[in-house]
């Protein structure tokens, strides 16, 4: 079975807190997916379905037309999406070939529910964020 | 292997999706449909996933298809899913090989997966899992090919109404050309012939994928359908009426001077 490199999952701050077996189980859900020279990964305002981690390639961030970043090989993008399905915060654009390993709601939503010691650790990892946030 | 079948034995829709089925039933019934195989929904997802033993039995199973293939979405998760889902599931035209194959099947299963088709599937209010199998076909290489509904869609007038261009029939599907259009009564005498400007035609091209081919002035306005067509034509209206009973919408295609059935629903407009 293929999926992502846990070593790359563990530098995804949603899954730090995850230990090394839980890493795996997740790990284990991605498929891969490649997009090509100038396609839209995903757009501002639309509603999300996936978590992208990219294994080799380009990627530009803009929001509101405003270029704002470029991602590579190890950044990730999308994760609140696993979450809440809600909207996009940022386009995202293939700025070479990209190669991703991607993780849809669909197929993390049945993980969290049989494992809820996963889902505990995401909620802290999420109300970390939350107080970071607020002191910011 | 039960997730992958040929054509001739698929008769469950939850596992293959309607078209598949409906391509199953056009091969029993004798229809002149090219050959190829359906692969469940879990089939699909398998290899999108890179499960070795999946891939290589898939692989195994369709090699004797050679190549290139067609590769068509067929919506698994609720009747009628292939119409409403027109647009959002991915069709590949031209995979080269069945080697190739397995790349393919996981850009349909994330055109499933999509953003884009995430937010479809809430609009229309469908908030189950998406399951995509596809067919997997030879690919023809069509002199002509287009649509044929068994009964006027507009008026309801008991006639058969063609629409034929060059090359592979996505030009017609597409609207990329005006193509002719020819109207028949039941017993196949043509009512009207009407050319239309088919200024491109859609070819495979070398290595897979399809390009459009600029079309000379003189043949772009010329009837592309003969006598002899409409009369294959108005046989393939005939037996699917038979087979599927009155109204059916048909996607067809001519190659080497076969008449092919590639798709039959029930008119929906």
């Amino acid at each position: 079975m293929a999926g992502a490199p846990v070593e790359a999952l563990r530098r995804v701050p949603l899954f730090a807190d995850l230990d090394s077996d839980e890493l795996h189980q997740v790990a284990l859900l991605f498929k891969k997916r490649h997009f090509v020279q100038g396609e839209t990964v995903m757009r501002e305002g639309t509603d999300g379905a996936a978590f992208f981690l990219i294994e080799a390639g380009e990627a530009s961030v803009s929001v509101a037309g405003s270029a704002r970043a470029n991602l590579h090989a190890g950044d990730h993008f999308g994760e609140i999406a696993l979450i809440d399905e809600g909207v996009r915060s940022a386009t995202i654009t293939a700025v070479s070939e990209l190669d991703c390993y991607g993780l849809t709601y669909w197929e993390f939503r049945p993980l969290l529910l049989a494992n809820g010691a996963i889902g505990l650790k995401l909620l802290q990892s999420l109300a970390q964020k939350l107080r970071s946030a607020e002191a910011s | 292997m039960s997730g992958v079948l040929p054509l001739a034995e698929v008769a469950d829709t939850s596992v293959f999706g309607s078209k598949a089925v409906g391509l199953g039933e056009a091969v029993r019934a004798g229809l002149p449909v090219p050959d190829g195989f359906a692969l469940s929904g879990q089939t699909v997802e398998q290899v999108a996933a890179g499960d070795e033993a999946t891939v290589s039995a898939v692989i195994g199973t369709v090699r004797p298809l050679g190549g290139p293939l067609a590769v068509r979405s067929s919506a698994a998760d609720e009747d009628g899913a292939d119409a409403s889902f027109a647009g959002q599931h991915l069709t590949l035209l031209n995979v080269p090989t069945v080697d190739a194959l397995p790349p393919a099947l996981a850009e349909i299963w994330w055109s499933a997966n999509s953003d884009s088709a995430i937010s479809y599937r809430k609009r229309v209010g469908l908030f189950t899992r998406p399951s995509v199998a596809v067919v997997v076909q030879r690919l023809l290489d069509p002199e002509t090919a287009g649509v044929m509904f068994t009964r006027n869609p507009v008026t309801g007038a008991d006639e058969r109404m063609i629409e034929a261009s060059l090359g592979l029939g996505e030009a017609v599907v597409a609207g990329l050309v005006i193509p002719d259009s020819y109207r028949l009564d039941r017993e196949g005498n043509a009512l009207e012939r009407r050319p239309g400007l088919k200024r491109i035609a859609i070819r495979r091209k070398e290595g897979g994928g399809t390009f459009e081919e600029e079309v000379p002035a003189a043949a772009a306005e010329q009837h592309c359908l003969g006598d002899d067509d409409l009369a294959a034509l108005s046989g393939l209206a005939r037996r699917c009426e038979e087979v599927y009973g009155p109204g059916r919408d048909i996607e067809w295609a001519i190659a080497d001077g076969t008449l092919y059935l590639l798709q039959c629903r029930a008119v929906t407009r």
